[in-house]
C-alpha cells in the first residue's frame, strides 16, 4: 500500500543509480509526482544490475531498478545537449523539487549548479546527493558502497571478535548507499513543508559519506572514555551472538539476565546452566567457549521458528536471522501487509518490499510499475508540453531524446 | 528522530521521569549520574528535556496542556507503552483533534509479534541484515553496526515532516505506525528480489560486488590498517595499472576485462594486496583517486572523528555540557542554508522551568507545589 501524503508535490529526478533514484522514490510512494529523467538509449545503469527475472538479463527485467523506479514517470532526454538543456529548464520551472546525484564539477560544467537552477525558479528545493558533499578537500573524489561504507568508520570495525588476518567487511548490498537516498528524502521533505509555508527554496548538500557516520555509535564510547573497541575484543556479555541452529540462525540479543533465565527454561532447564561458570553475562563471557558448545547442542535441533517464537512468548529477546524465503513467510510482516505485489506489463506480478510506515488516516493508492525507458515521453512532451510527435523524431534522431 | 528534528530546527521536548529515567541515562557508563550517558548524548543533540510523571492525573493534565501547543507526539515505546499511560492516539486525538503521533516501535503496533521483545539486533535480523551479513562463504558474522536506531529514526523524522506537509495541506491529524524490522528491509531490496526473481538466497558477499573488480579492502602499512578500492570500468583499471607501476602480472590475460578480472578476482586481490602493503591508507586514496579511481581508507572511530574532510565540512559536533564538559555527536548529513544551530544535549529536567512557565505559564508556587507532590518528576 501507498498513501497519497505528498499529493499535488512536483519532482523532478535527474541521477543514476541509487541514492537519488531512491530518494525520489520515497517522495514517489507518498504520492509525489516524480519525473524521471533517463539518458537515451540506455538509461539508468541499475536497468544493468541483477538479480534479474528468471536470470534473463534486460532493461526491463532488473529487480533492483523496478523497486527504485516504480510510481514515478519515466522520459529520457539528454540534459547536457542544448536542446535538451532548453526543455528541462521548462521541466524545472513547474516543479517544487529537484533531486540529483551527479558530480558537483560535472554540474557546474554544464551550467546545472543551484545557482543557475535558482535562476529559472526560485522557489525549488534542490536536492544533492554526492559520496563527499559539494564542499570540502574530497568534493571531487569519486565514491561508492564500498568506499563510503569504510570512509564512514563503519566497515573497520562491524565484525564482533574479528579475526584480524581477515579484511574488514562493509554491510550488505548497497544498505548504506539506501540510507542516504532515505536522508536526503527526510530533508527534502523538511524542506517542501518549509517551502509551502514560506515559498522559498534552498539546495540541500547531502553527503554519503557523512550519513554512514550517523551509524557511528562507537563515537560516544570513544570521545568519553576513550574507549576504543578493538576489532578482536572478546564481547564483555555472552552470549550476544548470531548462533546456528537446525535450519537457519537465529540472534541472541539478551539484554537482562531474566531474558537469559527464560532462555534456559526454553532448552529444557538442563543441569549444565546451573554451573557457576554460567551464573551472570560476565562469568558466562568469560566462559563463552565452554558454554558455546553446549547452547549449540540444544539449537541444532530446534528451528528458527521454535527458537524465536518459543523465547518471545516467555519474554526472552531472541531474534529471527531471516533469510528473504522465511522473511516472506513471516506472519508479522504478513498481517501488516508490508510486501506488495506490483504488476508489469513483461514481468507480471512479482512481490517487493512495500513501506515500512503506515498512516490512519490518508487515502491509499496501487503502486504502479517502474517506468520502460522513455514510456512517458510523449505524455510529458506532447500532451503537457507543445511538442508535436514531428518534433519528437527529430529530438530523437538528434540525440535530444 | 528527535536529533533529526531538532537539526531541522524543530523544538523538541523530551519528556522524562525520575519515576522510570531512559535506560541510556543508567548505562553503566555514567557511573550512577543520569547527564552522564554517551549514548543520550549523542543521540538527543538539540533536543529539551523535561520530568512529568504521567501516571499522575495532574500529569496527565499538564500533558494534555503541552498537547495543545504542539504539533506532533513521538515515541519509541512498545505498543503497550503509550496505552500503559492511558495516551493511546484515540485519546490524543481526542485531547487535540488535529495532532500528528508517530510511533515507531521494534516490529509494528499492530499485528500478532507486536508486543515480541525488540532490540536493534533482533530487528536487524528480522529484516534480513543478518542473514546477509559476513565473509564470503562464512557465517552469518556477529555485528557491532546497529542500524536500527538511526534508521528507525529517521524514517520517523521522514513521517512527522510528511505528516506536518498533510497537516498544512488539509488540517487532518494523523497516526503513524512504524516497523523498525521493515525499515531495514526496505534498505535492502535485493536480498527479497534475489529470492522473488530466481529463487535463490542472496550469499553472504563481505567487500564483493556483483561485478566490480577489484573490490574489496587491501592490506596497508602499520598496524591493522587496510583500504577499499573499486575499480568499476577498463579506464579506471588501465589507470590503476598505471599508477602501480605497470607490473608485469597486470597484462596477464587474466586481467584483460572485466568480466575476467571479476572471475579472477581471489587472485587479482593478493596481487594488489602486496601493492598496497608499502602505503598508508590516506596514500593509496590520494594516488588513486587522483587517477579517478573511487578509494578510501577502511577508517576506524577515532580516524573518522579525526578525518580532515569531516572536520572542514563540520560533520561532527562538539558541545560544552555542564556535566561531562564536552560532549560529541554528528549532524544530520545534509548541509543547507536554514541548518539549525546546535546547542547539545539536555541533563535531565534542565528545561522545566521553560516548559512548565515560560510555555505553559505555570507560577513559582505552582512548580514548587508540583515538584513536591512528584508530579514534575
Amino acid at each position: 500500500m501507498f498513501y497519497k501524503v505528498l499529493d499535488g508535490v512536483k519532482v523532478i529526478e535527474y541521477g543514476n543509480l541509487i541514492s537519488a533514484p531512491f530518494c525520489a522514490k520515497i517522495l514517489a510512494d507518498m504520492g509525489a509526482e516524480v519525473i524521471k529523467i533517463e539518458k537515451p538509449c540506455c538509461g539508468d545503469d541499475t536497468r544493468r544490475m541483477e538479480p534479474f527475472l528468471n536470470d534473463i538479463p534486460g532493461a526491463e527485467r532488473s529487480g533492483l531498478f523496478q523497486y527504485l523506479n516504480m510510481n514515478k514517470l519515466g522520459i529520457t532526454l539528454n540534459v547536457e545537449n542544448i536542446k535538451g538543456k532548453k526543455i528541462f529548464s521548462e521541466l524545472l520551472k513547474n516543479a517544487d523539487v529537484f533531486i540529483e546525484n551527479n558530480p558537483p564539477r560535472r554540474m557546474k560544467e554544464v551550467g546545472l549548479s543551484y545557482k543557475f537552477i535558482k535562476q529559472i525558479n526560485p522557489r525549488i528545493v534542490m536536492t544533492s546527493i554526492t559520496a563527499f558533499g559539494q564542499t570540502g578537500p574530497y568534493k571531487d573524489y569519486k565514491g561508492c558502497e564500498l568506499i563510503n561504507a569504510h570512509m564512514g568508520g563503519v566497515g573497520y570495525d562491524s565484525v564482533r571478535e574479528a579475526d584480524i588476518s581477515q579484511e574488514p567487511i562493509k554491510a550488505p548490498a548497497h544498505l548504506f548507499t539506501f540510507q542516504a537516498g532515505l536522508s536526503a528524502a527526510v530533508a527534502t521533505i523538511g524542506a517542501v513543508f518549509h517551502q509551502s509555508i514560506t515559498d522559498e527554496g534552498l539546495q540541500l548538500d547531502v553527503s554519503e559519506q557523512e550519513s554512514v557516520i550517523q551509524n557511528m555509535h562507537s563515537l560516544f564510547r570513544y570521545y568519553y572514555d576513550k574507549q576504543i573497541v578493538s576489532r578482536t575484543d572478546v564481547l564483555d556479555r555472552a552470549p550476544a551472538h548470531i548462533l546456528p541452529c537446525k535450519d537457519g540462525y537465529i540472534h541472541h540479543a539478551n539484554m537482562e539476565e531474566s531474558e537469559w533465565w527464560r532462555f534456559v527454561e526454553l532448552m529444557g532447564n538442563p543441569e549444565w546452566a546451573k554451573n557457576d561458570l554460567f551464573k551472570d553475562y560476565t562469568t558466562r563471557s568469560e566462559y563463552w567457549d565452554a558454554l558455546k558448545p553446549l547452547i549449540l547442542d540444544w539449537t541444532k535441533d530446534h528451528t528458527i521458528d521454535e527458537i524465536y517464537r518459543g523465547a518471545q512468548e516467555r519474554g526472552s529477546a531472541i531474534g529471527a536471522v531471516y533469510t528473504a524465503k522465511e522473511m516472506l513467510k513471516d506472519r508479522q510482516m504478513a498481517a501488516r501487509g508490508f510486501f506488495v505485489e506490483v504488476e508489469h506489463p513483461e514481468l507480471g506480478k512479482l512481490t517487493y518490499p512495500g513501506v515500512p510506515y503506515r498512516f490512519s488516516d490518508i487515502p491509499q493508492e496501487i503502486p504502479a510499475a517502474a517506468p520502460r525507458l522513455g514510456q512517458h515521453n510523449e505524455e510529458i512532451y506532447c500532451k503537457r508540453m507543445d511538442y508535436t510527435k514531428q518534433d519528437m523524431i527529430k529530438f530523437y534522431e538528434t540525440g535530444v531524446i | 528522530m528527535g536529533g533529526v528534528l531538532a537539526d531541522m530546527g524543530a523544538e523538541v521536548i523530551k519528556i522524562e521521569s525520575n519515576k522510570k529515567i531512559d535506560i541510556l541515562r543508567r548505562v553503566k557508563e555514567t557511573n550512577g549520574d543520569v547527564n552522564r550517558g554517551p549514548n543520550f548524548n549523542g543521540y538527543n543533540r538539540g533536543v529539551k528535556s523535561c520530568t512529568l510523571n504521567l501516571k499522575t492525573p495532574e500529569g496527565k493534565e499538564i500533558f494534555k496542556k503541552l498537547l495543545n501547543i504542539s504539533d506532533v507526539v513521538i515515541e519509541n515505546f512498545s505498543p503497550r507503552g503509550m496505552p500503559g499511560f492511558g495516551l493511546d492516539y484515540t485519546v490524543l486525538k481526542a485531547m487535540k483533534q488535529d495532532i500528528i503521533m508517530v510511533s515507531v516501535p521494534g516490529l509494528g503496533s499492530t499485528g500478532p509479534d507486536k508486543n515480541y521483545v525488540s532490540y536493534a539486533a533482533t530487528v536487524q535480523g528480522i529484516g534480513g541484515f543478518g542473514a546477509s551479513f559476513g565473509y564470503p562463504g562464512g557465517e552469518p558474522a556477529t555485528p557491532s553496526i546497529f542500524m536500527a536506531d538511526p534508521v528507525g529514526g529517521m524514517y520517523g523524522a521522514l513521517a512527522v515532516c510528511s505528516a506536518l506537509y498533510y497537516h498544512h495541506k488539509t488540517g487532518k491529524g494523523q497516526h503513524v505506525d512504524l516497523a523498525q524490522s521493515e525499515a531495514i528491509t526496505s534498505l535492502l531490496p535485493e536480498v527479497v528480489m534475489e529470492y522473488v526473481m530466481t529463487g535463490r538466497i542472496r550469499p553472504r558477499m563481505g567487500n564483493r560486488d556483483e561485478i566490480m573488480a577489484p573490490h574489496g579492502v587491501y592490506p596497508c602499512k602499520g598496524d591493522d590498517k587496510w583500504v577499499a578500492i573499486a575499480v568499476a570500468k577498463d579506464e579506471e583499471w588501465k589507470a590503476l595499472c598505471c599508477v602501480m607501476g605497470n607490473p608485469a602480472w597486470s597484462v596477464d590475460e587474466k586481467f584483460s576485462d572485466q568480466f575476467k578480472r571479476w572471475q579472477n578476482q581471489d587472485e587479482l586481490n593478493k596481487l594488489i594486496g602486496d601493492w598496497t602493503k608499502d602505503f598508508t591508507p590516506y596514500e593509496v586514496m590520494h594516488k588513486l583517486q587522483k587517477a579517478g579511481i573511487a578509494a578510501g581508507p577502511s577508517l576506524s572511530t577515532k580516524e573518522a572523528f579525526q578525518d580532515p574532510h569531516l572536520n572542514q565540512r563540520g560533520t561532527f559536533l562538539e558541545k560544552k555540557h555542564p556535566v561531562v564538559g564536552k560532549t560529541a555527536t554528528w549532524r544530520s548529513p545534509w548541509k543547507a542554508a536554514l541548518t539549525a544551530t546546535n546547542p547539545g544535549s539536555p541533563c535531565l529536567g534542565e528545561h522545566n522551568n521553560y516548559v512548565f512557565q515560560t510555555l505553559l505559564g505555570m507560577s513559582d508556587s505552582e512548580m514548587t507545589k508540583l515538584i513536591q507532590e512528584q508530579v514534575i518528576f
